[in-house]
């Protein structure tokens, strides 16, 4: 029963969260900045609309939507949130997550290919480059984790004795993890410095130009997918900062969901003082992730014993 | 065996019923269709039986030019091996019947199903045969009549440049595998399989790498795989499917099959497969990656899925090496399970390419487009082959790609080598796993979908009943595999059961896992299946409406502005440049009104420059310096040979 009521909640909240950010980078260029619960408005406006369809696109076009946003829905079935156990879990089921968001992915991609529009295929080309190399980063968390503490599934590796977070034996080593989990998190999420969401020009974009011609609850399922998949990363990040191990559920809940938010206006004040790297760099930068956990399995062999 | 030789014998008769009837186009095709079939499902049940009750492995041997004994063994490693021989290849004729659809080539259509017959008896050999002449002799006949298989098109120029070029690569290898036997030989004296294990192990270390370089370059080993990109696309595409599919994994049957002979738990063997798994894994993908024509680039997605299955069988070696009971078993279950697996999303891959090959008339990605709607099964078919192919649940491919990162996982408890081993192993799989995604997202994005690039491709129209059928038979495989694994991976498990060192695990645990797995699979499609209907629900009554692509401002696209595969692959390429050099051939804008302007650019395989530039021309000029000898007078030659016996009977 908390299961459920804990992942209906985080569902509800994802896109309240997301509107932080958005407000947190009005608030630093000196605006007022939308409501609070501008994406739940959004979705709703989206949610009423119908839609168009291009003349070139099949029903793969269709078919992107809704298979990136279960995708995400999964992973999220599988996530403990604020040290409660999530509707489902096994031993291995990181894999097969991690998977299924690739597969959301090669539908989103071939979605946008199916457009036959020139800019689509740029972002397509791009968000598949990329993300071949922020999924690299993720493996080799999933191993630093299996050898720290033998976990193979997200339930085990933040709940129970041996959960791993900051307070553990192995911390200095998850510095380094949060540090290149945050990069994935901005590539994953296309923000800032890697995407833009925000500009004006297609040619520069890479999620957004891939779903210009979707519409109408199409979009809205991709919106909310986006904000699922923020959520995701910004739990994961969560759960290594602060083991959940009070007795009050709820105080549990709020100081999690206050870390959520903190990690998002952190996302926010990235997006605010920094420019998006010129697509070449963007390599770099996620590959910067890689080394830092790459690193820190390397340091493993002395101290993991 | 009776069953297992009736078989083969049905099949050659299908093979040799052509010959004889080619003047009756249709007939000759239907009845090589049945006789092969017929002849395949009577060796898959056998072949099945064996593994489903396991026991005492069948033998068989007959005398042979009274020097040699012809002996056969069917194990559980044969006969996990014959299922996909038996399986692939009659659906592959099947799907010929209207591949090859010129009466005026009759009689060649007719050698060439004669050679398939050929080819699929000489695989299934083998996978049986239990000593070296046995062994080299079905080996031989399976390159040859392969050879003659690749050649169909001979006209053809680049038909014959591709079917020398594998003849070398076939017979470059078998010397070196006749070599490891030979070695073997000096040490046991005799031809059998069993005295393997008691030559020194020193020597068993030379042996290995000499049949893993023989067999490796069957199977398409980097840099061994120079071949495969040129062999399939030449050969006819249900060819290309049974030698994609089936005969490459041969090369990885003999690797098996010299370590299970040779009995040795060293480090080295493992270290030495592992790696160069991950190399051919990672560079066969940037190629694939990185080529536009469609079956040049299956070919090279092959040498990433050989490059998959060996780090399988590197991380097993390993596992038996360090004595961990998992690593070992999953590693190497994991690799037969991605040898099944792959011989069904291959083959399925290569005909779709068929397919569009024989209505669009070309092979480029570049020129492509737009083929889902004009040719539905094809394009459905393919989507759901590159879904496999890409390792993706809820398909076949990610369950052999689990079992091998699970044996990986079980490894990175180890201490210094074998840890960072185990570690690169999953790291390449993601690497591996992520740049599949995007090479098949190309093929079926760019090719499938969008608009048609060329009027060929806008054309194109569905192909025949029997390449649908074959196709969606094969489609609805991949997607079974996936949503219901468990008696496919306790098939594999069977399959490993007569492998030394390994087999004493006990699965059951996983079998957890694995169930849950399928829980997970089946609860995405429910999951799915809920979210269309609500999408459904939320269109109800909604205006739809249809309209041209936003074209962000710009009112005039024409379809030649859609992304290409060159264009796509780019950036990707870019980041792995010092192995993968791309040659760009631009004539460049230099007057004020620029006449015609041509643009050429081209993925260099490092490997095929390489060879040819370090060991081809010198060899080439250290030969030359022989030419003398050649100068063409009979007599001389005949001399020679005297000379030759002369000189063996008095020294030897």
């Amino acid at each position: 029963m908390e299961s459920i009521v804990s992942f209906c909640f985080a569902i509800l909240a994802a896109p309240l969260l997301s509107a932080i950010i958005m407000k947190v980078k009005a608030y630093i260029a000196g605006r007022k900045g939308p409501p609070i619960l501008i994406k739940y408005y959004t979705l709703a406006k989206l949610f009423k609309k119908g839609s168009v369809y291009s003349t070139s696109s099949s029903f793969v076009f269709k078919l992107g939507p809704v298979v990136s946003f279960c995708s995400v829905l999964m992973v999220l079935l599988f996530f403990p949130f604020a040290g409660i156990k999530p509707l489902l879990s096994f031993h291995g089921d990181v894999i097969i997550l991690l998977y299924l968001m690739g597969l959301g992915r090669f539908f989103t991609i071939i979605a946008a290919l199916d457009t036959a529009s020139p800019f689509e295929g740029m972002g397509a080309a791009r968000e598949a480059y990329f993300s071949t190399l922020a999924e690299a980063t993720l493996f080799v968390i999933l191993l630093l984790f299996f050898r720290l503490n033998g976990a193979f599934s997200f339930a085990a590796f933040f709940t129970g004795p041996t959960a791993i977070n900051l307070w553990s034996p192995a911390a200095s080593l998850l510095l380094l993890v949060i540090v290149a989990l945050f990069v994935v998190l901005l590539t994953e999420n296309s923000r800032v410095p890697v995407d833009d969401p925000a500009t004006h020009l297609e040619l520069t974009m890479i999620h957004e130009v891939m779903i210009l011609d979707h519409s109408g609850p199409d979009l809205a399922l991709i919106e909310l997918g986006a904000y699922l998949k923020l959520f995701f990363y910004s739990a994961f990040i969560t759960c290594l900062l602060y083991p959940f191990q009070l007795d009050n559920v709820y105080l549990n809940g709020l100081i999690f969901y206050g870390i959520m938010g903190l990690i998002y206006v952190l996302v926010g004040i990235t997006e605010s003082i920094m420019a998006r790297y010129k697509m070449n760099l963007v390599p770099k930068f996620i590959l910067t992730s890689f080394a830092l956990v790459f690193f820190a399995t390397i340091l493993t062999m002395e101290f993991v014993q | 065996m009776d069953t297992f030789f009736l078989s083969l014998a049905v099949i050659i008769c299908g093979g040799v019923l052509p010959l004889i009837m080619h003047r009756h186009f249709t007939i000759m095709k239907a009845g090589c269709c049945v006789l092969i079939a017929a002849g395949c499902m009577l060796g898959f049940i056998d072949a099945l039986s064996l593994l489903l009750h396991p026991g005492v492995a069948a033998t068989y041997s007959l005398p042979w030019l009274h020097i040699f004994t012809l002996s056969f063994q069917m194990d559980s490693i044969s006969a996990f091996f014959l299922v996909p021989i038996f399986i692939i290849s009659p659906l592959a004729v099947l799907y010929s019947f209207h591949y090859m659809e010129k009466p005026e080539h009759s009689f060649r259509t007719a050698i060439n199903y004669f050679f398939n017959a050929i080819l699929i008896v000489s695989m299934a050999l083998v996978a049986c045969a239990d000593n070296i002449p046995t062994f080299a002799l079905a080996w031989e006949i399976m390159s040859i009549s392969s050879y003659f298989l690749v050649v169909y098109d001979y006209q053809n120029k680049e038909t014959r440049q591709a079917g020398y070029l594998y003849f070398i690569f076939a017979q470059g290898g078998a010397m070196f595998l006749f070599a490891a036997f030979a070695l073997i030989y000096c040490y046991t004296g005799s031809f059998a399989f069993t005295g393997f294990a008691a030559i020194p192990d020193t020597v068993k270390l030379v042996v290995f790498v000499l049949a893993f370089i023989g067999f490796g370059s069957k199977a398409g080993i980097f840099p061994l795989h120079i071949w495969l990109p040129y062999a399939h696309p030449a050969a006819p595409s249900h060819i290309s499917a049974v030698m994609s599919g089936v005969m490459i994994k041969m090369g990885i049957y003999g690797i098996i099959r010299i370590y299970a002979l040779l009995a040795v738990p060293s480090m080295i063997f493992g270290q030495i497969v592992l790696i160069v798994g991950m190399v051919t894994g990672v560079l066969g993908v940037v190629y694939a990656l990185g080529n536009q024509d469609v079956k040049k680039l299956l070919a090279y997605s092959s040498v990433e899925n050989i490059g998959i299955i060996l780090i399988g069988l590197g991380v097993g070696m390993i596992g038996v090496a360090s004595g961990t009971d998992a690593m070992a078993f999953f590693g190497f279950a994991g690799a037969f399970m991605h040898v099944f697996n792959h011989s069904i999303f291959k083959s399925l891959l290569f005909m779709g390419a068929g397919a569009v090959l024989h209505k669009a008339k070309t092979r480029s990605i570049d020129q492509l487009g737009g083929l889902l709607k004009r040719m539905p099964v094809t394009g459905r078919t393919f989507l759901v082959g590159s879904l496999a192919i890409s390792g993706l649940p809820p398909f076949s491919g990610f369950i052999g790609e689990f079992l091998i990162y699970y044996a990986s996982f079980q490894g990175i408890h180890l201490q210094r080598t074998a840890f960072i081993l185990s570690a690169l192993a999953i790291i390449s799989l993601a690497v591996i796993g992520g740049l599949a995604t995007a090479c098949f997202t190309k093929v079926v994005g760019l090719a499938f979908l969008g608009e048609p690039r060329t009027d060929k491709a806008a054309h194109a129209s569905e192909v025949g009943f029997s390449m649908k059928l074959t196709m969606i038979f094969l489609a609805a495989a991949c997607l079974l595999i996936g949503i219901l694994p468990e008696p496919f991976v306790r098939l594999a498990f069977r399959g490993i059961a007569d492998l030394p060192l390994v087999g004493t695990y006990n699965p059951d645990i996983f079998m957890d896992i694995l169930r849950n797995i399928a829980k997970t699979a089946a609860l995405f499609i429910a999951l799915f299946l809920a979210v269309s209907i609500l999408r459904k629900l939320l269109y109800w009554r909604k205006e739809v409406s249809a309209g041209p692509t936003w074209g962000c401002g710009f009112t005039r696209p024409t379809v030649r502005m859609q992304y290409t595969g060159t264009s796509y692959a780019a950036s990707m390429i870019d980041f792995y440049r010092p192995f993968v050099p791309v040659k760009t051939l631009y004539s460049g804008i230099r007057k004020i009104f620029p006449g015609q302007t041509t643009y050429h650019t081209e993925v260099i395989d490092v490997a095929e420059t390489n060879m040819h530039g370090k060991i081809v021309r010198p060899l080439f000029k250290l030969l030359q310096m022989l030419h003398w000898i050649q100068h063409g007078h009979i007599q001389l030659y005949i001399g020679y040979i005297v000379l030759t016996i002369v000189v063996m009977l008095l020294f030897l």
